[in-house]
């Protein structure tokens, strides 16, 4: 069985600073960061990634936490694992969304080892938390030694395993802001076996005004259906300022899937996938509306 | 370069030197020993190598060995209680939960993370649980009511022994 | 039905404590002193010359101990249709020419894997690539590549079976279809790897390999044609295998190579492959075109079949050229058929070779002619259970020159399901539908390609002074549970415990011979001949104990609980203890022994027994995405006296799960001769989650060919779950399936056309 052959320098860092210290320093090198290392392992098992230096910051215990008040909303560590983001009494109860699309991440050993921020890291377009934080309209901070910026979720991922963390940065935190009243969020994917990669994923966010009629704000993010997780703003537009009904739903849908630019694979064409996406984002814009109506 | 690699296996505390890109499979197997871990895959996605670490499931195969530095690991081996089986292991044997076996220990393994964590699973649970193992030979169906009969198992050992204390 | 001790009652295995506590020992677990890791040098491409390789490099490389190409190969060529000396076509390093992606060209052996594998890197092949092959329709077109030149064509072998009038037959017919097929190759995907041991004793001159295989013996044989050695001088052990699946039957250069290296060296020598090298150069399923063609009477009795297929057989032979016989075999069955014509070629293509995968032919074959009957069946308006009452066989039909059933419970098995699903599933919902298919398989195979000397089947038991049993084979416990059907067998026989029995099985150096397992054919062929030496050593015991009882000699013994006593007087009886003491005294100090054997004889051309059954599922289709979820799994099969129930529902289960993944994901696209998906990640498996639970009931009959009744009761059951899928799609939707492989995008796409169909023919009113 296949084994890491080529060699790296192994540095570990204890703190954020030690980390970013390391990183500094590696700049110009050929390095990668590893968290839970649950994508890189394999990658560099493949000899994909053959890395001088593997910077671990898996023992940073400062960045592992979830917390959560109403006015700064939800702080996410980067060592946050998919396990604790999923059983967290946090999450289950203001983003109870969060936990439903955790549990078809990979499998349950995938999740224990595995982090929220190394999956978006890995910037794989059919990430799982990239269309739910989207739609939560989550924010992530970049940090270099010394610096740090904040950027939208739906701007973070560039292209098929490239984002917009630089030489010598690293993700410390995801922030997502407190859920408006009268909001719903839903997370759904398709693949034909459980767990297994995404087909097509979409989140919505609908948050309905005092009467509970009409759409305030609408957020929509697709997941596997182009080179990076999708923002479907034609498809909010068509949503906000209305009272949504089925057909608005499905009318926003078809312009969704018009939205993506999927590319076709052995399991589906990149047409199949275009209209799943819509067909999920009908599904789970229903669901939203349902809970928005409820909450 | 080869570094220090503090790590209890079963108990038994090692203090080993390896290289960087060693896995925590190949401590388990190769330096240790221990073949009960198997390899079926090369792209994590069959969880035949799982042990728990620190009380956690993970896929040995996917976890560089430095990254378990001061931990502890449980495999297939550390389970049985001397020559007795532990109540997992027997419920997998009466209930024909395996086949060609080479799978088994992994499964066992997250059933027994299972188990610690949720004492009475729903079959719902135990397939949330058992969902990233691949089984070639029984359908997995014979594997979850294993696991539902051992959480029974273990449960009637439990307020056996709670009697006892009681008594 | 008679009542055993043991036979029929749930038994755990008796590897239990080994499997479940890690200590079962697989050959990848092994390792031996002084011991060196191999690793193979494989080809990229699919057809080339091979101009040159230069290994001085990979040999300067530290820790390199032996590199070998062609040349430095004994040079023998094998296979397992040695009856036909041109088709043992496989051969350790490819010398002149590599004939797919994956054939191996080089071998190392080093101190470690980790040289071995960077020695790959160093060595330098210059290739001279050649026009390919890979559809089996352009191979044997007059101008295609040849994928063997000392071959006439690229076809690798044709079969041809006809009974009946079968033009006649179609004249009669009230109705007639034809519907052609695509089927796509499949995976056996073994979680154990193939991977072997040799060491070589350099005093001796002789050889043991320890192997992950189906059958040592076709392993010894192989190795023997490959190295140029004496069978003898070859012992093969079988470890425990962790799967087989059919994929385990042929030897592969694995063995072959750390055979080679172990001699060069004089150490042992491992190899094993990767996951990647599982995929994309071990056997699987072929993948196959068909064409069917079916006359029925209007009430649905058929009348006429034909069918033709073109299997996309890879570089070389493997049990390829038998699957094509077993295809055109088992898609008749069990059904009666009078008139019947079947055309198989299999063709050389320069892709990696496809084999008898579990099913052995009757999966593809399966999943074409029930699909096309319930088609059938819906023209003419019959029920799709009924025509399969209809046309099912009866005990002591026959088809002529080919096959015959003794004990066949179909006809009762089909009554049962037909009550049980109306209880089972009272209510269909919307998008819901049940899907039917009856199936048969055999219980071992009779052709003899292998060219076997020996008996098919053979054990040896041995009874010691306490009465403890070893019994010797070497059958193949690959997990399927024979080693304990064996003990089971074995200590029926001898009235006596399984904790009795001591097994060593799978090992050519201590016990006679065995084909292994394949076809369905350990627990009926192996369980025969452990029956035959158990029933020896019982005579022996019952001798003894009519001289000590001094009965009349009209009474019968019988051996039982530990006692041999008079059958109609159980109180008046000795300790099987006992008197194996005092046979062991009365036979000079041997202990008793009796070697059994089986070689099936006057049973035709397939097999001396036949499991069967009917299999239905109910499935919901999601009209928006095309996912198909298996709600509900229900089996009625005929297995005749089940062995073990714990063990043959295992069997069940695990068929299904393999059936339900060839119908719905499991598939292995190629883009010119290279395999898209060869890793579990882009590979697609059933999950836990994925898995509907099944329902199994069983129609017991007494099969006359086999150890106290039992047949086949292992791979029936893949065949008919992949065609259930479909007709459960279609009588939920009209979807029409033509090839296998139910991914969503089809089933949509299979939605939509009937839909347009169903359109059309409102607006023509038919």
């Amino acid at each position: 069985m296949k084994t890491i052959v080529t060699d790296f320098e192994y540095l570990p860092a204890k703190t954020v600073e030690e980390a970013l210290e390391l990183l500094a320093q590696h700049k110009d090198d050929d390095y990668k960061i590893i968290a839970g290392g649950q994508s890189l392992n394999t990658a560099m098992k493949h000899r994909l990634i053959t890395p001088e230096y593997i910077i671990d910051i898996k023992g940073l215990s400062d960045l592992d936490y979830i917390t959560f008040d109403e006015k700064s909303g939800l702080r996410i560590g980067a060592l946050t694992t998919h396990r604790s983001l999923e059983k967290s009494p946090i999450i289950r109860d203001k983003y109870p969304v969060l936990a439903e699309m955790e549990e078809n991440v990979a499998s349950v050993e995938t999740r224990n080892w595995g982090t929220v921020v190394g999956d978006l890291c890995n910037a794989d377009p059919a990430v799982d938390p990239g269309p739910p934080l989207i739609a939560l309209d989550a924010k992530v901070t970049i940090a270099g030694k010394g610096e740090e910026r904040v950027v939208d979720a739906e701007e973070f991922a560039v292209d098929f395993f490239e984002t917009l963390v630089q030489p010598g940065e690293m993700v410390t935190e995801i922030q997502i802001p407190a859920l408006p009243p009268h909001s719903g969020v839903c997370f759904t994917k398709y693949s034909q076996i459980h767990g297994d990669y995404a087909l097509a994923s979409a989140a919505v966010l609908i948050t309905l005004d005092e009467s509970k009629k009409k759409c305030v704000n609408a957020r929509i993010g697709l997941g596997g259906v182009g080179n990076a997780p999708v923002r479907a703003k034609k498809a909010e537009e068509l949503l906000k300022g209305k009272e949504i009904t089925e057909d608005l739903l499905a009318q926003a849908a078809g312009v969704a899937s018009e939205e993506t630019s999927p590319i076709s694979g052995i399991e589906a064409s990149a047409e199949y996938k275009k209209d799943l996406a819509g067909t999920l984002v009908k599904r789970v814009g229903k669901e939203a509306l349902a809970r928005a109506q409820k909450a | 370069m080869k570094q220090q690699l503090k790590i209890v296996v079963n108990g038994e505390p090692y203090d080993l030197f390896v290289e960087p890109k060693t896995l925590l499979v190949q401590v388990i197997r190769e330096m240790l020993g221990l073949k009960g871990t198997h390899q079926a895959c090369d792209s994590s996605s069959c969880a035949a190598c799982t042990v728990i670490l620190d009380g956690m499931a993970v896929k040995s195969c996917s976890v560089l060995a430095l990254q378990a530095n001061g931990k502890e690991v449980l495999t297939i081996e550390g389970l049985a209680d001397g020559t007795k089986l532990h109540p997992i292991q027997q419920a997998f044997i009466d209930n024909w939960a395996f086949q060609c076996g080479f799978c088994t220990s992994g499964q066992i393994m997250a059933a027994k993370a299972l188990l610690d964590e949720n004492p009475n699973p729903t079959r719902e649970e135990i397939q949330e649980q058992m969902d990233g193992h691949i089984c070639r030979c029984t359908g997995y169906n014979m594997i979850n009511e294993a696991i539902r009969d051992a959480a029974k198992r273990l449960q009637s050992e439990k307020s056996a022994q709670s009697g006892k204390g009681a008594a | 039905m008679k009542e055993y001790s043991i036979i029929g009652k749930p038994t755990p295995n008796v590897d239990g404590p080994a499997k479940v506590t890690g200590e079962a020992a697989y050959t990848i677990d092994m390792t031996l002193p002084n011991m060196l890791y191999g690793k193979l040098l494989r080809s990229p491409y699919p057809h080339a010359n091979i101009l040159s390789i230069d290994t001085s490099k990979a040999e300067e490389l530290p820790g390199v101990k032996a590199i070998i190409t062609g040349k430095d190969t004994p040079g023998g060529k094998w296979g397992l249709w040695r009856r036909f000396r041109e088709l043992s076509d496989q051969q350790a390093l490819a010398t002149d020419k590599v004939r797919f992606i994956g054939d191996p060209v080089a071998a190392v052996a080093a101190t470690t894997e980790e040289i071995a594998e960077k020695a790959l890197d160093l060595i330098e092949v210059e290739y001279e690539p050649l026009p390919a092959v890979f559809d089996p329709i352009e191979a044997i077109k007059d101008d295609a590549p040849m994928v063997h030149e000392d071959f006439p064509s690229n076809i690798n072998a044709t079969r041809h079976i006809e009974w009946g009038d079968v033009d006649k037959g179609f004249a009669e017919a009230d109705y007639v279809r034809e519907d052609r097929f695509v089927l796509e190759a499949a995976h056996p995907c073994a979680m154990e790897v193939h991977n072997s041991l040799a060491s070589y004793d350099k005093g001796t001159g002789r050889l043991t390999v320890w192997t992950s295989t189906g059958s040592p013996y076709f392993v010894q044989q192989n190795l023997a044609e490959a190295l140029k050695l004496r069978e003898g001088d070859i012992r093969v052990i079988k470890p425990h295998v962790g799967g087989h699946y059919g994929g385990k039957n042929s030897t592969m250069p694995d063995a072959v190579n750390a055979a080679i290296l172990s001699m060069k060296t004089g150490r042992p020598v491992k190899i094993v492959y990767n996951r990647d090298e599982e995929f994309t150069t071990t056997e699987h399923r072929t993948a196959q075109n068909m064409a069917l063609k079916i006359g029925l009477k209007k009430d649905g009795t058929i009348v006429a079949f034909e069918v033709k297929t073109m299997t996309n057989g890879g570089a070389y032979t493997g049990l390829g050229a038998t699957t094509l016989y077993l295809t055109g075999t088992f898609i008749t069955m069990p059904y009666k058929i009078p008139n019947y014509r079947y055309d198989g070629v299999r063709t050389y293509t320069n892709i990696v070779w496809g084999t008898s995968i579990r099913g052995f032919g009757a999966v593809p074959a399966k999943y074409c002619s029930e699909t096309q009957l319930d088609r059938a069946a819906k023209d003419l308006g019959i029920d799709p259970l009924e025509i399969r009452r209809k046309n099912a066989v009866i005990p002591g039909y026959e088809a002529p020159g080919q096959y015959k059933f003794e004990s066949c419970g179909i006809q009762p098995c089909i009554e049962k399901m037909a009550v049980r699903v109306k209880e089972k599933w009272p209510k269909l919902e919307k998008d819901e539908g049940i899907g039917y298919c009856a199936f048969a398989y055999m219980s071992g195979g009779i052709f003899n390609w292998i060219d076997t000397p020996y008996a098919y089947s053979s054990a040896h038991v041995k009874v010691n002074w306490d009465g403890t049993v070893d019994l010797y084979s070497q059958a193949a416990d690959v997990g399927q549970g024979h080693n304990t059907v064996a003990a089971m067998i074995c200590a029926e026989e001898l009235g006596i415990g399984i904790e009795d029995i001591r097994l060593h099985m799978g090992d050519t150096a201590h016990a006679y011979t065995d084909l292994g397992a394949w076809g369905s054919r350990e627990t009926l062929m192996n369980g025969n001949a452990i029956k035959d030496a158990a029933a020896q050593v019982k005579q022996k015991l019952i001798d003894i104990a009519r001289l000590k009882l001094g009965e009349n000699i009209a009474y019968d013994l019988v051996a039982k609980n530990k006692r041999i006593f008079l059958e109609l007087r159980p109180e008046r009886g000795l300790s099987y203890y006992d008197l194996v003491k005092d046979a062991i005294r009365a036979n000079d100090g041997v202990p008793l022994t009796g070697t059994g054997h089986y070689t099936p004889h006057n049973k035709g051309m397939i097999s001396p027994a036949y499991g069967m059954g009917i299999m239905a599922m109910k499935a919901k289709v999601d009209r928006e995405t095309g996912h198909v979820t298996v709600q509900d799994v229900l089996v009625v099969h005929d297995s005749g006296q089940i062995i073990n129930p714990l063990g043959a529902r295992g069997q069940v289960e695990g068929s299904i799960h393999m059936g339900l993944g060839y119908g719905l994901c499991e598939e292995m696209p190629m883009d010119q001769g290279m395999l898209l998906n060869p890793e579990f990640v882009d590979y697609k498996i059933l999950r836990t989650r994925d898995m509907p639970e099944i329902e199994i009931l069983d129609v017991p009959t007494y099969e006359p060919n086999g150890p106290f009744g039992a047949k086949e009761a292992a791979e029936a059951t893949i065949a008919p779950a992949a065609p259930c899928v479909a007709n459960a799609v279609y009588q939920a939707t009209g979807a029409e399936f033509y090839s296998n492989v139910l991914k969503p995008e089809k089933v949509l796409k299979a939605i939509r056309e009937a839909e347009k169909k169903q359109k059309a023919s409102k607006a023509t009113g038919k």
